[in-house]
């Protein structure tokens, strides 16, 4: 399969092969990952606490978000790369776990969700800029927004600890088992 | 806030700091029990490898255990090859010992003594210190051997071959 030989491909380049031979690549790379992991769920949940109206509720919606919504891509641009790297050093045992997949969808949902935010809600944003409470569709977006994120996180924790045992032999390996 | 205060504050959080310092440091060591793991009983494989999975926190060899005619692998009743796994430290570490993706291909005959899983499951712990020799290509040792008698095989890890206690003390 053309997926599969294009994991093997990611796997055996060099920056994989740093990630998994350096003692100090594991570590850095994933610090900087929760850093940044940090930043984008903090950041966005400002904007979304705004968005229900529960904080900054005398501050403009736009201005929160503009303000916010600067870090949270520059966090999530840094969260991609470093989690670009763990993936590639050991793609496919982390393309196989169910953990790791999930995490990918709930990581689509928080994007679609902001996509539909931003191109249907946010249109109409100069009638309730300054309201203490935004629409309810506004609300909605902030509130699953937050469900997403929260989803992310505890399924990124979960793929460290559910990748098992897997005996099974590939089966584009020619192995001599006789002698 | 006086500058006392302060002093005192900045002195607590340094030793908070150094504190956990030195909490980390020993984890590094073993960062988990082996509760999972028979400590007492030893298993001493020699087998072909079928699989490196270089996980960031323990490195897992798939392998097929040989019969001890060293002629082939062990067999289930459906005649595939019944496969093993041992763990070991993470994927850096074990790579620095030379133990990768790369120095263990496929097929490789290597030697290795574990302490298994109290599940049942075909896997274990890689006994360490002990160990783990790796035969010549496609050149596996004599009758009832490990590659430790094998001409030319490659010694990875300090100590002697881990000697196998198949049954509980």
């Amino acid at each position: 399969m053309e997926l599969m030989s294009l994991l093997q491909d990611l796997q055996a380049s060099a920056p994989a092969e740093w990630m998994r031979t350096s003692v100090k690549a594991m570590p850095l790379v994933e610090g900087t990952h929760v850093l940044a992991a940090a930043t984008v769920f903090g950041t966005i949940l400002i904007v979304d606490l705004r968005l229900l109206g529960l904080r900054d509720v005398r501050r403009a919606f736009t201005r929160v978000s503009d303000e916010m919504l600067r870090l949270t891509w520059g966090a999530f641009g840094l969260a991609v790369v470093t989690g670009a790297l763990m993936f590639a050093a050991n793609a496919g045992t982390y393309y196989g776990n169910t953990a790791f997949r999930l995490k990918m969808l709930a990581l689509l949902a928080a994007g679609l969700n902001m996509a539909i935010f931003q191109h249907r809600t946010l249109r109409g944003v100069a009638a309730w800029d300054v309201n203490a409470t935004p629409p309810r569709a506004a609300r909605v977006a902030g509130l699953l927004s937050i469900l997403f994120w929260l989803s992310v996180i505890f399924l990124a924790r979960w793929i460290g600890f559910t990748k098992g045992y897997d005996f099974a032999v590939p089966d584009d390996a020619e192995i001599n088992f006789q002698f | 806030m006086n500058t006392t205060m302060q002093r005192k504050l900045v002195k607590g959080a340094a030793a908070a700091v150094i504190a956990a310092g030195i909490a980390m440091a020993a984890p590094a060591i073993a960062h988990h029990s082996f509760a999972l793991y028979n400590m007492e009983q030893t298993l001493t494989f020699t087998g072909v490898v079928t699989r490196v999975n270089p996980d960031a926190n323990h490195l897992q060899i798939f392998f097929a255990p040989m019969n001890d005619e060293r002629k082939n692998v062990q067999r289930g009743e459906d005649g595939k090859p019944l496969v093993w796994a041992v763990e070991m430290t993470g994927s850096a570490q074990a790579a620095a010992d030379g133990i990768s993706v790369g120095t263990f291909p496929p097929g490789t005959i290597f030697t290795v003594g574990m302490h298994p899983l109290r599940s049942g499951e075909k896997a274990g712990a890689r006994v360490n210190p002990g160990a783990i020799y790796k035969c010549p290509e496609k050149k596996p040792p004599a009758a009832g051997k490990h590659c430790d008698s094998v001409d030319g095989s490659v010694t990875i890890g300090g100590g002697q071959l881990p000697v196998a206690a198949p049954t509980a003390r």
